[in-house]
């Protein structure tokens, strides 16, 4: 006894710890969503790179394209164009598409695709600090102007992160002769990047030029120039105009450097223009998509795994453990009678057809006509099988009228009864019935309660949508459930209603 | 806190619910393949017969429809007889014929009936209507008990059971059914008749239960139902603890009548008694279902052989005493018998 108990401990832990996880590898390893109707971010980032194609000359056009290694994680990449061939290189720290085609002419279009989230990325790797650099020689009146403004700079600051707002402060003050002069008359962001970048590398700080997209939906987009230095812990990023530090979120590097985004030969007025799109998704279907690239073959193992008709079959049949914990519950715990054992989870099941209180109503007309059949058939003394005939063909016809006459009425609810399980309804006349007449009418009536509030209970339990999917999703739950059924199959308490039943032993005398 | 003290008092008093009874008794004790001895009134007899214990005389037996040709030469010689299910249960589709009248039956309650009309009951019980499982069942025709008229002022009509719970053999707790106008004859408590608790030692009746209530009158006769002597009391426990050998199973129900010319008879068996009786007796089976296993550990620890029925008798009359409320007239209560529901 004892050490069936220890065995049974040990099974029932091993069960449950086995059920939670699996459960809990899908929630946090996985990251498959607790709730079906969790969506995520998808961003879809198309770059159109146009340009006018020279005839007779071979063409190679190179664009950058964004790192992989980012915050986000790339659902999927595509790389259009008709008759290009299409090679991906690493140049530095950056990422290079590069289209080339023997000949071509007229107005060309290549399309760059890249779908991203921000959902199931790993841990982003961040880029490496920089190599220390070499003051850039200027030449000698740019040269006098780059030291008048970094002594003043280096007097206003502190560390290398104060120094740097300093510097982007001066640069944007175009009314200073000496910015004036190093920025050579234009004064566009990257021209003061330009400066900047000289004046901060006389200071020997490292600086690079970040190119970013903002994650909008927008048509037309321009790369916005950032600016990032490193401390020696981590990157600083800085606005090179507002001097604003640190980047926001939405902001997705494309491409580091100083280069141009896009080099064209054997092609003219080249032109790229970004169009992002924003849209949902299931967060769901996004946990299978990206899994798919990763060597988890859990979810592919799971029920989703399955054809969708068989999904939907599965969805009603993961949950009859449920219903049948229910029944567990109400009877060993409880202690309310039903009849048998599981006819309530199957009338639960009937009730999917005819919702709960359609359900209900019919359940009590059928079975209240059938039983006064039955009894009436009692008098006429029958065997059993051909008796049970009789009434099977009885609820046939009830549900054929009740049908007919519903549709007359215009309700066409009451229609679904055509599928409620006729034989489930004959063996509840006639287990109800001869409950009846062994143990009375009150006891039947009981029993027939019991049985409709289980089988309700069982069915609203059953149908809620976020139990279903959650029990669906994660089936290794039903091991906790079935942990749970082990421990009940040996307790040993008292039921709720015996605590009324044997009250009388509670009192005194 | 209703709920937590009621539990609470109902752990107190050792009542066993029925979960305990189905984890630590029914499936403990009763192993499967023996119920069809119990199950089945016609094994149950014969194994009864061949140890030796006494049961109501069998008739015959009818098997078949074309067997009922065999019922009047069954019939022939008696007066009066049973007719009931060999795996009915909770006295379902028992009738009980007293007499003859112009060659019809006639019940105990008076009832006429025609011999077409038992052919009908007879093909009924044949064809299951009363079995437990609903399969093909046999019927039973047997004697009819003439209930001791030490019933008569605490009983109404029918012919009133001792039920004995009996585990290992050690009979633990005992009670009468008495039929009340409510049950219509029928000694069962879920259909209205009373259960009166039996001091195991003395066979003196305590109080008892109606529909769950504690009472001390019988609601037809408004006798009191305590204080009665039953008759032959040894008997009833002995022929109790010998049911253990006779069926192999561990945790019983034995229903025994006391019939007025043949003494104490075996009615028949449950394997999965119900809990009722310790209302019937204001008392808990656990406590006592504990001391016998802790009983038979010890035993078994010492290498004690078994012990015989009229051993584990006198064992559960030394042990399970339960004198009734003491009255002037009653003589003292020996030390060693009181109330000694938990021995060390």
């Amino acid at each position: 006894m004892q050490s069936l108990n220890l065995h049974l401990k040990i099974l029932i832990f091993i069960l449950v710890s086995l059920g939670l996880l699996i459960t809990g590898y899908q929630i946090v390893v996985l990251d498959i969503p607790v709730k079906e109707d969790e969506t995520d971010d998808i961003w879809s980032l198309d770059a159109k790179f146009e340009f006018q194609a020279s005839s007779g000359v071979p063409i190679k056009a190179q664009m950058f394209i964004p790192p992989l290694n980012q915050d986000y994680i790339s659902l999927n990449e595509s790389f259009i164009s008709n008759n290009y061939g299409v090679s991906i290189n690493q140049v530095q720290s950056n990422r290079r598409v590069t289209w080339s085609a023997r000949r071509a002419s007229g107005t060309q279009t290549l399309y760059y695709r890249l779908v991203l989230t921000k959902r199931y990325s790993t841990a982003p790797t961040v880029a490496p600090p920089p190599p220390a650099r070499q003051p850039i020689v200027l030449d000698g009146p740019e040269q006098v102007a780059a030291d008048a403004l970094i002594s003043p700079i280096r007097q206003h600051s502190a560390d290398i992160e104060t120094f740097i707002s300093e510097t982007i402060r001066r640069v944007n003050d175009i009314t200073d002769d000496n910015v004036k002069l190093l920025l050579g008359g234009s004064a566009s962001a990257l021209d003061k990047a330009r400066v900047i970048d000289v004046l901060l590398s006389n200071a020997r700080i490292p600086l690079e030029l970040v190119h970013t997209i903002r994650l909008e939906s927008t048509a037309n987009q321009e790369p916005e120039l950032w600016l990032r230095s490193h401390n020696g812990e981590r990157w600083l990023y800085y606005h090179p105009e507002t001097g604003q530090q640190g980047i926001p979120d939405n902001r997705l590097i494309w491409w580091t450097g100083s280069q141009p985004l896009f080099n064209l030969e054997g092609g003219r007025q080249g032109r790229v223009s970004f169009t992002i799109n924003n849209s949902e998704m299931n967060a769901l279907r996004l946990a299978k998509m990206t899994t798919e690239n990763r060597a988890s073959a859990l979810l592919e193992y799971s029920l989703y795994g399955l054809p969708l008709h068989a999904q939907h079959v599965y969805q009603v049949m993961i949950m009859i453990p449920v219903g049948v914990l229910v029944i567990l519950i109400l009877r060993n715990l409880i202690g309310i009678q039903t009849l048998g054992t599981f006819t309530p989870v199957l009338i639960a099941l009937a009730f999917r057809e005819t919702q709960v209180g359609w359900g209900i109503v019919l359940f009590t007309l059928i079975t209240a006509l059938g039983l006064s059949l039955r009894s009436y058939l009692e008098h006429l003394k029958l065997q059993m099988l051909p008796r049970l005939s009789i009434v099977l063909t009885f609820v046939v016809l009830v549900i054929a009228a009740i049908s007919l006459f519903s549709h007359k009425l215009g309700i066409e609810r009451a229609l679904s009864v055509s599928l409620f399980p006729m034989v489930i309804l004959t063996m509840t006349i006639e287990r109800l019935s001869i409950t009846w007449e062994e143990r009375g009418g009150s006891h039947s009536f009981k029993v027939a309660l019991g049985t409709l509030v289980a089988a309700t209970l069982a069915h609203l339990l059953m149908t809620i949508p976020e139990l279903t999917y959650f029990v669906f999703t994660f089936p290794a739950i039903l091991l906790v459930l079935v942990g749970f059924m082990l421990a009940m199959g040996r307790y040993r308490g008292y039921r709720l209603t015996e605590l009324m039943r044997f009250k009388a032993l509670t009192q005194q005398g | 806190m209703f709920f937590l003290k009621t539990l609470k008092a109902l752990k107190a008093h050792g009542v066993m619910g029925i979960n305990r009874r189905n984890a630590d008794y029914v499936l403990k004790y009763n192993k499967r393949h023996l119920y069809p001895v119990v199950d089945d009134k016609i094994l149950t007899k014969e194994r009864a017969i061949a140890a030796g214990i006494h049961v109501p005389e069998l008739y015959g037996i009818i098997e078949t429809e074309k067997d009922f040709d065999k019922f009047d030469s069954i019939v022939d010689k008696h007066k009066d007889f049973v007719i009931k299910p060999a795996q009915g249960a909770g006295g379902d589709g028992i009738i009980v014929i007293a007499d003859r009248y112009e060659g019809m039956f006639k019940t105990v309650s008076g009832k006429i009936i025609s011999r077409d009309e038992i052919g009908h009951h007879i093909s009924s019980i044949l064809s299951g209507l009363y079995s437990l499982g609903g399969h093909r069942d046999r019927v039973i025709i047997e004697y009819r008990v003439t209930p001791d008229p030490i019933f008569k002022s605490i009983s109404y009509e029918g012919v009133p059971d001792i039920r004995i719970i009996v585990l290992m053999g050690y009979p633990v707790m005992a009670m009468v059914r008495l039929p009340t106008r409510q049950s219509s004859g029928k000694a069962n408590l879920h259909q209205g008749a009373i259960g009166v608790g039996v001091d195991l030692a003395t066979g003196i009746t305590l109080k008892g239960t109606w529909l769950n209530k504690k009472i001390s009158k019988h609601p037809d006769t408004a006798n009191p139902v305590d204080g009665v002597q039953l008759p032959d009391w040894d008997g009833f426990m002995a022929l109790a603890a010998s049911c253990y050998e006779l069926s192999g199973l561990g945790y019983i129900g034995v229903d025994l009548v006391l019939d007025q010319d043949q003494g104490p008879l075996i009615l028949e068996l449950n394997a999965r008694p119900g809990l009722n009786i310790q209302i019937a007796n204001d008392a808990g089976l656990t406590h006592r279902c504990h001391a016998v296993e802790r009983h038979l550990a010890a035993l078994k620890k010492t290498g004690h052989e078994p012990e015989t029925p009229e051993q584990r008798v006198a064992y559960a009359q030394k042990h399970f005493s339960q004198p009734r409320s003491i009255k002037p007239e009653d003589p003292p209560a020996s030390p060693e018998s009181s109330n000694s529901e938990n021995p060390a």
